[in-house]
């Protein structure tokens, strides 16, 4: 029953002209699929609406939801957009479109088996042999597939758009490593918290049986081999990959490893997975990296993301990738011309979904076709490789026009000419209400052993303006969950456990690869840099305080001296150590720069965004209250006004040293103490101690006058938290002998050095190359070496005048040595479980066939 | 006519190499006019993992990896092949009008049509180019047969273009040859390949040997050979045809084939990713065309 519009926030809703709507109809009523919706909208209002996108994009920053932007000055990551108003699909439409998808699937399935087999529909002239051949994304290496799966194709994705005549097409087809299915996931996740009666009230179809069909189908392409479990990874291209949070996202939610192309190698005709010590067996790899990319040694030469040698083991069948090496030759719209009689040829059906009128510029007559009606269609390359992208010849000056004509008529075989797409609106909330905008809407199907199964939803994408037809993400483009009515309430309530928890790390996956460790514990160290800088900071801007209002000689050197300090520990030279420059007389300017020039090696904003990006690449491994601190850096950090002013200086960094000492506190007590758990740690205990020494170095080396040294110790025991523990341990001033005893030489003070280095020998010996106590490794020698030095010296000993040696030789000695050994132990960590930082690289070419000529 | 053909690559590294991922196509193949009798390569030091496979043309391709700490590795490839001369050589009148050739091709659905097809388009290191088929129009007058058309293309790539080692490296691309007009066999035969493409016939890059004979009274340097490369055209009547631009000739007994592809990427004799090391490997390169039928080599 039509249900008419008297609210304000509906009767204010106007459909753009020219587009179906989804939520009104032809005839201006409201779909009976959003009946329920409607209401609840009008009851919520414009305000109520906004409430919740507030509360939304809450939880989204929460935890840490990002599509990355390549180009995107402003940093790495873009905040994931989500709209409080779902799209709505009935049960009824779903069926067909459901239907149809299947249908488009087991073609596409058919068709890729086809071109990596016996290439039949080449030979019938069903499918021209130049869609294959001039096709980047056919992948000779890969031919044939020799798997005897029935279903290769293990995931296919389709963009779904409405024409104006109201049925749904498929406007795109994905096939190489189709994302978007985790950020689905995430929405629903979101969603579930934000407005969760809405969602149940609502009779949703749940999205869990989605995911289980895919690990069940994953694990089932496993190798036989006779183990319990297949072994799956998710292989990624890095954290700096556009959907990278989707990729760490499903890797957690399904339970698998998330590896790069380093961290896995090809032994022995296999592909294992480095993980500390040792290798491990992969059976299957959902790749999330284009095919061509994964082997440098037969796909793609200059590629570094992969791993070199795979085509070979996948030839031999020792391991399963997904969807398989060579699927991104499907991604192709000159096919769409071809698809009716394939469909006819291999499954004696017609085709349900229509896609765009589509004509392959190969064929002579639709050719001349293309070219007689040039200003009516779009002319779109056959792939994405050949570095064109849609072009509307219609918007072209003569002179482009004429070129593009030139190049049709060159290599024809490389375009097609498609009728321009059509759009429906979708209701999205805006500034005033709300506001239709153009919508996509993305399909997921997954292989099981009797056909494709479909999410029931999807993710549907939104224009930012009305009617602007970009809806990527890259584009800015905004996004949300689509829900498939049904008739009845969704009685699936078995799955319902899985799907509104969180998704969150479940650090199911033991296994530690290479660059994880390595991104684990430069997070630490970044983080430790920063917070040692900013104390420093604080501690200086205090002295200079004091300087200003007594100006007298003794602050003065004192804060020439922490000024010292500074530009040593964060390695910002020249900075204070130039004796040439103001900046001692005049600190603020350099002071700000070392704290916010974010392009400057060592700055507090520079280490920041430096732990942030490690932290990004190990996101799956941080709890999600670990994750909410890292957020609120990196919001914190975004905002900071450029330059900040001096009094606003005191506020910013005791917030950042609160956010900084509230993730070591959580990693302490959220994780796990488990192998990645040890590399935070050690990262820690390594930067901590080498800072310390550096700084203990600037301190105290050079003896100073009483007066200076007494207020220079002071900083020193402030800078370093041990204020309190002094006065509470020696009920002296400061002196040097009980500050070293207390900054250096201490074990049980967490901020000292001898603290450091004792908590790094108990981590090192917990690692796997850990040897018995006669057979130390590397590091745990080298770290034993410098713990051992410190527990051996007796601070009236490292201060002794020795007359003929300069004053403050053995501190000096002892300090270097100690910063050398921490040092070392930190690069054969680096040696034995980091990436290989060298990579694989090509042979160089061989000398040329020369070829004598007479 | 026999003979032994040995292939040795060297490659050294300065530093010691971990890992390294090879393919090499360095096995002859059978041909109508060639029938391999051995093969073998030896490879130091000992592959971890090593497989024969047939390539998407046909070609044999090795794969090996090599596991072991390296800092030297070689290749040797040793083969007897046994050629034959084509029964009756092609008479220049002969084959398909080329403008015929290109028609029938172009929808030709039969196994060797749709085969040939694929060497129609652009690949990697050969595009087509508008003024490549300016280059080659005056070989190709209206209903000139294929092989004399090409016959003739070879003969003024031949004449215009010069044999110099040093102008060109293999990642000069084909514009620069084209304009410089100077190159090695590789670059000759990507340009006959990239000239007949423009015009619309099938044409492939074709790697091997050539024997090369001694001075009249001097014997033959053992390992001054190099590996040699031409081309081959496709003709619906004849089939694929080869040709050496370099030496101005079809190849006959001289000419020991390996493989076949779009252009020198597909076939590259051997290729490897590596991992450790660093700049500055050495590579070495030696081939050797031994005659095994000496009295016979004479008389012919």
């Amino acid at each position: 029953m039509p249900a008419t519009l008297k609210s304000t926030l509906l009767s204010a809703y106007e459909p753009l002209p020219g587009h179906p709507d989804e939520l009104i109809d032809a005839s201006g009523q409201v779909n009976t699929t959003w009946t329920y919706l409607a209401k609840a909208l009008d009851t919520l209002g414009v305000d109520g609406l906004h409430q919740r996108q507030k509360h939304l994009r809450r939880i989204l920053r929460e935890r840490g939801v990002t599509y990355n932007v390549y180009s995107d000055p402003a940093g790495l990551e873009r905040s994931w957009d989500l709209d409080p108003v779902p799209m709505l699909i009935g049960s009824d439409e779903w069926a067909r479109v459901e239907h149809g998808l299947q249908q488009r699937a087991d073609l596409f399935n058919l068709i890729l088996k086809d071109i990596y087999g016996p290439q039949e529909l080449l030979a019938r002239g069903l499918l021209p042999a130049e869609l294959v051949h001039a096709h980047t994304g056919f992948l000779r290496p890969c031919h044939p597939y020799r798997t005897g799966l029935n279903h290769p194709l293990t995931l296919y994705a389709a963009d779904l758009a409405r024409r104006p005549d109201g049925t749904i097409y498929v406007l795109e087809d994905r096939t190489q490593a189709p994302s978007g299915a985790g950020y689905a996931l995430e929405n629903r996740v979101v969603m579930n918290r934000a407005m969760p009666s809405l969602l149940r009230e609502s009779q949703v179809h749940r999205l869990a049986l989605f995911f289980q069909n895919l690990r069940a189908t994953l694990s089932a392409l496993a190798p036989p081999r006779g183990q319990d479990e297949a072994h799956v990874v998710v292989l990624t291209p890095g954290s700096r990959n556009e959907t990278y949070f989707e990729h760490a996202f499903l890797a957690s939610y399904l339970g698998y490893t998330l590896v790069e192309g380093g961290d896995l190698t090809v032994r022995d005709g296999r592909v294992w997975l480095r993980s500390m010590d040792r290798l491990e067996p992969v059976d299957v790899i959902l790749r999330r990296l284009d095919d061509d990319y994964c082997d440098a040694l037969e796909l793609r030469p200059e590629s570094l993301l992969g791993v070199p040698g795979l085509t070979e083991v996948v030839r031999q069948g020792s391991v399963a990738v997904a969807n398989p090496l060579g699927a991104g030759v499907l991604e192709n719209p000159a096919l769409n011309a071809f698809l009716p009689g394939i469909a006819q040829h291999l499954l004696g059906q017609e085709l349900e979904l229509p896609a765009p009128p589509t004509w392959w510029c190969g064929d002579p007559d639709s050719r001349e076709y293309v070219l007689s009606k040039l200003d009516s269609l779009v002319i779109r390359p056959i792939d994405q490789r050949s570095g064109a992208r849609t072009i509307v010849p219609g918007t072209l000056d003569k002179s482009a026009r004429d070129a593009l004509v030139t190049r049709i008529r060159w290599s024809p075989q490389h375009f097609v000419g498609q009728t321009p797409s059509g759009f429906s609106s979708v209701p999205t909330l805006g500034d005033l209400g709300l506001e239709p905008r153009l919508a996509v809407l993305r399909t997921f199907l997954v292989a099981r052993s009797d056909g494709y199964a479909v999410m029931p939803g999807g993710l549907t994408r939104v224009a930012r303006v009305p009617s602007d037809p970009s809806m990527s993400n890259r584009a800015g483009g905004l996004s949300k969950d689509t829900w498939v009515i049904a008739t009845e309430p969704v009685r699936e309530a078995s799955l319902l456990a899985i799907e509104v928890t969180d998704g969150g790390p479940t650090d199911r996956s033991a296994a530690l690869p290479p660059a994880a460790t390595e991104n684990l514990f430069w997070m630490a160290r970044y983080a430790e840099r920063a917070d040692q800088a900013l104390r420093l900071v604080r501690v200086i801007t205090r002295v200079q305080q004091a300087t200003m209002d007594t100006s007298r000689p003794v602050e003065t050197r004192c804060l020439e001296t922490l000024l010292r300090a500074l530009t040593a520990m964060t390695g910002t030279q020249p900075g204070f150590l130039d004796n040439t420059r103001d900046s001692l007389r005049e600190p603020t300017p350099e002071l700000l720069s070392v704290l916010q020039h974010g392009q400057r090696t060592g700055s507090v904003t520079f280490n920041l965004h430096a732990m942030l990006a490690a932290s990004h690449a190990v996101r799956d491994r941080l709890s999600p209250d670990i994750w909410r601190v890292i957020g609120a850096i990196r919001q914190r950090l975004s905002e900071l006004p450029l330059p900040l002013t001096v009094e606003e200086l005191a506020g910013v960094i005791d917030e950042l040293v609160t956010l900084l000492a509230a993730l070591r506190g959580l990693q302490e007590d959220t994780m796990v103490h488990s192998r990645a758990w040890s590399f935070l740690e050690m990262g820690r205990c390594v930067e901590r101690g080498l800072l310390t020494t550096t700084f203990l170095h600037a301190i105290l080396v050079t003896p100073e006058k009483a007066a200076t040294e007494s207020r220079l110790l002071d900083a020193a025991l402030e800078h370093l938290e041990s204020l309190h523990a002094y006065h509470r341990e020696y009920h002296h001033p400061a002196q040097r002998d009980s500050v070293l005893r207390l900054l250096l030489l201490s074990e049980s003070n967490p901020r000292s050095v001898g603290f450091q280095l004792a908590r790094l020998e108990a981590n090192l010996a917990t690692l796997p190359d850990a040897g018995a106590p006669d057979e130390l490794s590397a590091e745990q020698r080298l770290a034993l070496d410098a713990r051992t030095a410190l527990r051996l010296s007796e601070p009236e000993t490292l201060l002794v005048d020795s007359g003929t040696a300069t004053p403050g030789e053995p501190l000096e000695a002892l300090l270097t040595r100690t910063h050398r050994l921490l040092a070392k132990a930190a690069q054969s960590l680096a040696n034995t479980y980091f990436s290989d930082p060298q990579g694989p690289r090509q042979l160089d070419p061989m000398p040329r066939p020369g070829g004598e000529r007479p | 006519m026999r003979y032994r053909v040995t292939h040795r690559t060297e490659y050294s590294y300065p530093r010691t190499i971990g890992r390294g991922y090879n393919e090499a196509h360095l096995a002859p193949r059978a041909t109508r006019y060639q029938q391999v009798r051995d093969h073998r390569v030896d490879i130091h030091p000992m592959p971890a993992y090593r497989s024969r496979r047939t390539d998407y043309f046909g070609n044999g391709v090795l794969h090996f990896a090599i596991q072991q700490p390296h800092s030297l590795l070689s290749v040797t490839a040793i083969s007897v092949v046994e050629l034959t001369s084509p029964a009756a050589s092609i008479t220049l009148a002969e084959g398909t009008p080329w403008e015929t050739a290109g028609a029938i091709i172009s929808d030709d659905r039969s196994n060797s049509g749709l085969e040939a097809r694929q060497f129609l388009l652009d690949s990697p290191l050969v595009e087509t180019r508008r003024a490549l088929a300016q280059y080659a129009a005056p070989s190709f007058p209206a209903g000139r047969p294929v092989p004399a058309a090409v016959s003739d293309l070879m003969g003024r790539i031949h004449a215009d273009f010069a044999y110099d080692p040093t102008a060109t490296t293999i990642s000069t691309p084909l514009e620069r040859v084209f304009r410089e007009r100077r190159g090695v066999c590789q670059d000759f035969a990507h340009l006959a390949i990239a000239c007949l493409r423009s015009l619309r016939l099938p044409a492939r890059y074709v790697s091997g040997y050539v024997e090369t004979t001694a001075p009249p009274g001097q014997s033959r340097l053992v390992g001054a050979d190099a590996s040699h490369a031409w081309f081959a055209v496709y003709d619906p009547a004849l089939g694929w045809l080869d040709y050496d631009p370099t030496n101005n000739r079809m190849p006959g007994t001289q000419h020991v084939t390996t493989a076949w592809g779009r252009d020198y990427g597909d076939v590259s004799p051997l290729k490897g990713v590596i991992f450790g090391g660093s700049q500055g490997q050495r590579s070495e390169v030696a081939v050797d065309v031994e005659p095994l039928d000496a009295e016979e080599h004479n008389r012919s």
